[in-house]
């Protein structure tokens, strides 16, 4: 079982960077925010780095999702094909939910 | 939004998640009563924060038990296709159900974890002996083993009822997405009964599972703008600080005594979340 220590080894490197990147985007973003609270031009600073805190959200939802893409690469590569479609599945109710969860408004 | 109340959340989601992170499980579970009780947020918000909180510490704690092979990716992704379709039932009756409901779900959730933490979680038997080959796990290649630092060994294990493991998992999406937990309380129970896993594995498979069921309804959130950076923001980077500290301090504080504090936090938040369905504050906020 080679192959699965390397896939275990490429998902931890995935979610250990990918949560310190989103994590400091986050924290970066507030810690300009309280910095700024303190300027006179307040508002004006505020809300860019509101936006940089957006980022690292987006980050943490977009994480687990390229996990599960990793995870799919992965099994094509390997010409796992049931787990490969397995993975696929998983994304795809995923994705699915994005297209159908959002009201067209 | 004021910088102080954005002090405050990211006190509060740290103290949650070290307390939990103490006891070895995720905070999730306190920060949508707190963000309610004590900081008014309305409901459906602090959900969509505390969802975000839950991919954090799932991600951030994940890559300690991969590297130990205690995570079982193969039965994760298996499974994860029914948390995924349960957090999308989640996501659908989220928007149907009144809030009363919300509330009355998550008391009945807070006092079913306060149950399983004075239970304790007992080792499943472990009725492996690998021989028996006629198995839906077999066919999948789902059994597998982990090394075992105290018993100094490599450990096989193998995996049983996956369907009825399914059903748990529809279960725990479900609630997952729609109180914004991580469910650990409907997930560890059915891998420790009903498919039998060593606990050290079924603690790590479903630790990384609850990323992808969260992110699954936390999507459709953000997409509906149901998530809002100024609470969600501060929520996450604490917990993610907390789950950090709470690891450390694990070693350090009594186990039986914090069980005990958790037991009561767990009431009282439940008791009041069930007051408010009848628009009674017991214990009010100070913000």
């Amino acid at each position: 079982m080679n192959t699965a220590g390397r896939l275990e080894k490429m998902l931890a490197a995935l979610l250990r960077y990918g949560s310190w990147s989103a994590s400091a985007a986050i924290g970066l973003g507030y810690a300009l925010a309280l910095i700024g609270s303190h300027s006179p031009a307040r508002n004006l600073a505020v809300l860019p780095n509101i936006r940089i805190a957006r980022v690292g959200i987006v980050l943490f939802i977009l994480l687990p999702i390229l996990r599960v893409l990793l995870m799919f690469l992965f099994f094509v590569r390997e010409r796992d094909f049931r787990f490969a479609f397995i993975s696929g599945m998983v994304l795809a109710i995923i994705l699915l939910g994005i297209f159908l969860g959002v009201p067209a408004t | 939004m004021a910088g102080g109340f954005s002090l405050w959340l990211f006190a509060v989601s740290m103290a949650a998640s070290a307390l939990g992170g103490m006891l070895g499980m995720a905070g999730g579970i306190f920060i949508v009563p707190i963000l309610t009780i004590f900081g008014h947020i309305e409901i459906h918000t602090a959900i969509g924060a505390s969802i975000i909180s839950v991919i954090a510490c799932s991600c951030g704690g994940a890559a300690p038990f991969l590297k130990n092979r205690l995570t079982n990716i193969r039965l994760a992704i298996v499974l994860e296709i029914a948390t995924t379709t349960g957090a999308l039932t989640g996501v659908v009756l989220a928007g149907i159900l009144p809030v009363s409901y919300l509330y009355f779900i998550f008391a009945a959730i807070l006092f079913i974890s306060a149950h399983q933490m004075l239970a304790r979680r007992r080792a499943p038997v472990l009725a492996s002996a690998l021989s028996d080959a006629s198995h839906s796990s077999d066919a999948l290649g789902l059994n597998s083993s982990y090394p075992d630092r105290e018993l100094g060994r490599e450990v096989t294990y193998r995996v049983d009822r996956v369907a009825l493991g399914m059903v748990f998992m529809y279960g725990a999406g479900l609630i997952s997405a729609l109180l914004g937990i991580g469910s650990g309380v409907l997930k560890i129970p059915a891998m420790d009964t009903a498919m039998r896993l060593p606990i050290k594995v079924s603690s790590a498979t479903s630790n990384f599972m609850i990323g992808v069921t969260a992110a699954a309804s936390a999507a459709i959130y953000f997409m509906r703008g149901g998530i809002v950076t100024e609470v969600a923001g501060p929520v996450a980077f604490g917990s993610v600080l907390g789950a950090i500290v709470g690891a450390r301090m694990l070693l350090i504080v009594s186990n039986d005594k914090l069980r005990l504090l958790f037991v009561v936090i767990l009431v009282v938040l439940g008791v009041q979340m069930l007051l408010i369905v009848f628009g009674v504050h017991l214990i009010e906020g100070s913000l």
